[in-house]
């Protein structure tokens, strides 16, 4: 994944938020990135780009060398079922669908074998340690139980890239370093991982951890890492 | 497709059901509001069209019987007025018509022109009570009796011999009978026209066809040739085999009149088909705009709900597109649900049809009769309109853009 100078503005003339500005930024595969910055700085703005959900207003991104901008609805689309899995922050899990059937939702549009389905989900429902609650309504979860059912959701059907939006905002300490596991053993297994977080541990994890503030986007050098870990 | 462990296991109709039920089970109460507009809609078509059918129908059983074998020809000048060219039907009508196939039974008969004589059973005026009546002669063929179906209380009709002999008989209506108080005709009654008598040999207590004859005194055409100068029958009664009325009719007019076709008045009945399809139209005009009217209520109703709960689910759609749902999708899922609102609406209605014309039919008494095809298309018509309704909320859902969409669901 290739940034270039990529910018993002909502709305236009006066009333413009530039959101993102001029965010040059090269992702690997197998790399681990944090995304760190103050609130409303454009972090999620950032991650939804790189996820295929919005389109920026000015540079070029390239996903697996070639330009989004030239990527057909449809092709983003194959993409999103495929290619990425999306942590967000708002869950957006279904009320009325059982926690099960919510993590099936992200291989519905995939090219999953019906039949492996279920057992897919009960297994990336068994890594976030809710196996438990497979059958429970969201509605009837804690707040750090429906962030673990949205992570279940995104890692389900195996993607290449996952971008999270603070995956770890509503866990305790236990519950959030067992998640820091999983990203740890997923990155492994060659998954490339984009984590947003307010999180200094969450951070530190990464190989890199990339400033954004007020819509500029930065790389923090190694050097800065201790700073972070004292806050 | 191959079960291959790479299976292309894509989206597919499975999972569109499953979705599309998901969702409309996920808000039971309001799909049952939506299903309602379709059901109303579609009860009221299917209740119109079986209650028109099963009361054509009901029509058509109760005239078939008598009006649909009963051809009439008269020399009416009818619509020509006094001035018209007249023909007399001749005396053998009856076995003119009788030789064409198809024809149960003919008669001739004519009113007899008796100069204002009154009738009466003795031949003495009596003082104390009225004795003497106006009463109608009506000269018959012998072959009217069965052409008008009548049936007789006693006695006999009279034959070709009694008009060839001109004998002075009569046969009395029942109404004419019991004014002259002749019950019996065992002793040979004899009523009194002016000065001349006839013999009662029988009395006619029902006819199905010209009723005047049961306040009439009937007698023989020879008798009324000899007697009173009748020049010819002005009436023809046919009674046809059944399905054989528009055939006779046609011939009718030739078989009496050979040279003079055109001026005998044929009257037969209206062809069972065509009375049925003018009763059916009559009520379908009229119900049939209810029941679309309904219906596009239905269609409206079921539009609107898709809507809103296309407005109401956002971040579902946003949600879904964002896991890599297409744009089609999205839509088929919108559409099979709307679809899905009208098929139940289509299969409830079509049964709550179908007990409104058994109940209507019921409380008269009638057969209900409804083309089975009617109750089967129902559902389909139910589901069409689902369909329609549906294209537009799904064509908006399926234009919401994932992170708006996520956005705008209060993320
Ligand atoms: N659709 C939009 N229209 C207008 N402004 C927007 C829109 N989306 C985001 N913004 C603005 O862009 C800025 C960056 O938003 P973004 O959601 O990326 O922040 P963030 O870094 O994720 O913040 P947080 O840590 O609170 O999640 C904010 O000031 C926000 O008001
Ligand atoms: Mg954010």
């Amino acid at each position: 994944m290739e940034l270039e100078q990529v910018g993002r503005v909502f709305g236009e003339g006066d009333a413009a938020v530039h959101a993102l500005a001029d965010a040059t930024l090269q992702v690997h595969r197998g790399d681990y990135l944090s995304i760190m910055g103050p609130s409303g700085s454009g972090k999620s703005t950032l991650l939804n780009i790189m996820a295929l959900l919005d389109r920026q207003t000015s540079g070029a991104y390239r996903f697996d060398g070639v330009d989004a901008q030239s990527l057909s609805e449809g092709r983003r689309t194959g993409l999103r079922a495929h290619r990425i899995g999306f942590v967000f922050q708002a869950f957006h899990l279904l009320a009325h669908r059982d926690v099960t059937e919510n993590v099936i939702m992200s291989m519905l549009y995939n090219r999953m074998p019906r039949s492996s389905r279920r057992s897919m989900a009960l297994e990336a429902l068994d890594r976030v340690g809710l196996s438990h609650r497979a059958d429970f309504l969201p509605t009837k979860l804690s707040g750090g139980e429906r962030q673990r059912v949205a992570i279940a959701r995104a890692i389900a059907p195996r993607p290449t890239v996952l971008l999270c939006d603070e995956p770890t905002g509503n866990l305790d300490q236990g519950t959030g370093r067992s998640i820091l596991d999983l990203f740890e053993e997923l990155r492994a297994s060659g998954l490339t991982v984009v984590v947003v977080t307010h999180d200094p541990r969450v951070g530190l994890q990464a190989d890199r951890i990339v400033e954004v503030e007020d819509g500029l986007v930065e790389l923090l050098p190694q050097s800065h890492r201790p700073a972070l870990s004292e806050r | 497709m191959k079960p291959s462990p790479a299976a292309r296991a894509r989206f597919d109709w499975r999972d569109l059901i499953a979705e599309a039920l998901a969702g409309l089970f996920a808000r039971p109460g309001r799909a049952l509001l939506t299903v309602l507009g379709a059901v109303l809609g579609i009860a009221s078509l299917v209740a119109t069209l079986g209650v028109a059918h099963t009361a054509g129908n009901q029509i058509i059983s109760s005239f078939n019987e008598l009006s649909a074998t009963s051809v009439v020809v008269t020399t009416d000048r009818g619509f020509f007025g006094d001035n018209a060219p007249q023909v007399a039907l001749p005396w053998d009508s009856e076995s003119r018509l009788s030789r064409l196939n198809g024809v149960a039974a003919a008669g001739s008969m004519a009113d007899v022109n008796i100069g204002g004589d009154l009738t009466s059973s003795v031949p003495l005026n009596d003082p104390l009570g009225q004795t003497e009546f106006q009463v109608p002669m009506v000269a018959a063929s012998p072959g009217l009796y069965p052409a008008v179906r009548g049936h007789l209380a006693t006695g006999r009709w009279f034959d070709e011999g009694h008009s060839e002999r001109a004998d002075r008989v009569a046969v009395l209506g029942a109404g004419a009978a019991q004014r002259l108080n002749i019950t019996r005709v065992g002793q040979q009654p004899v009523v009194f026209v002016g000065d001349v008598d006839f013999v009662v040999i029988g009395i006619l207590d029902d006819v199905l066809r010209h009723a005047d004859l049961l306040n009439s005194v009937i007698v023989p055409e020879g008798t009324a040739r000899d007697l009173y100068d009748l020049q010819s029958p002005t009436t023809v009664q046919i009674d046809t085999q059944v399905g054989a009325a528009e055939l006779i009719a046609s011939q009718a007019a030739i078989a009496v009149s050979p040279n003079d076709p055109a001026l005998v008045r044929v009257q037969s009945p209206p062809s069972p088909e065509s009375l049925q399809t003018q009763v059916e139209s009559d009520v379908n005009a009229l119900f049939l705009v209810l029941g679309a009217v309904s219906l596009l209520v239905g269609a409206i109703g079921i539009a609107n709900v898709t809507l809103v709960s296309v407005l109401e689910r956002v971040g579902e759609i946003g949600l879904r597109r964002a896991l890599g749902a297409g744009r089609r999708h999205i839509a088929y899922q919108f559409l099979l649900e709307s679809t899905g609102i009208g098929l139940f609406g289509g299969v409830i209605g079509a049964s709550a049809g179908v007990l409104i014309v058994v109940a209507v039919s019921a409380s008269n008494d009638w057969t209900p009769v409804l083309d089975a095809r009617i109750p089967l298309a129902a559902p389909l018509l139910g589901a069409v309109v689902g369909l329609l309704a549906g294209l537009y909320p799904a064509w908006r859902a399926s234009r919401l853009e994932p992170v708006e969409s996520l956005r705008a669901s209060g993320a």
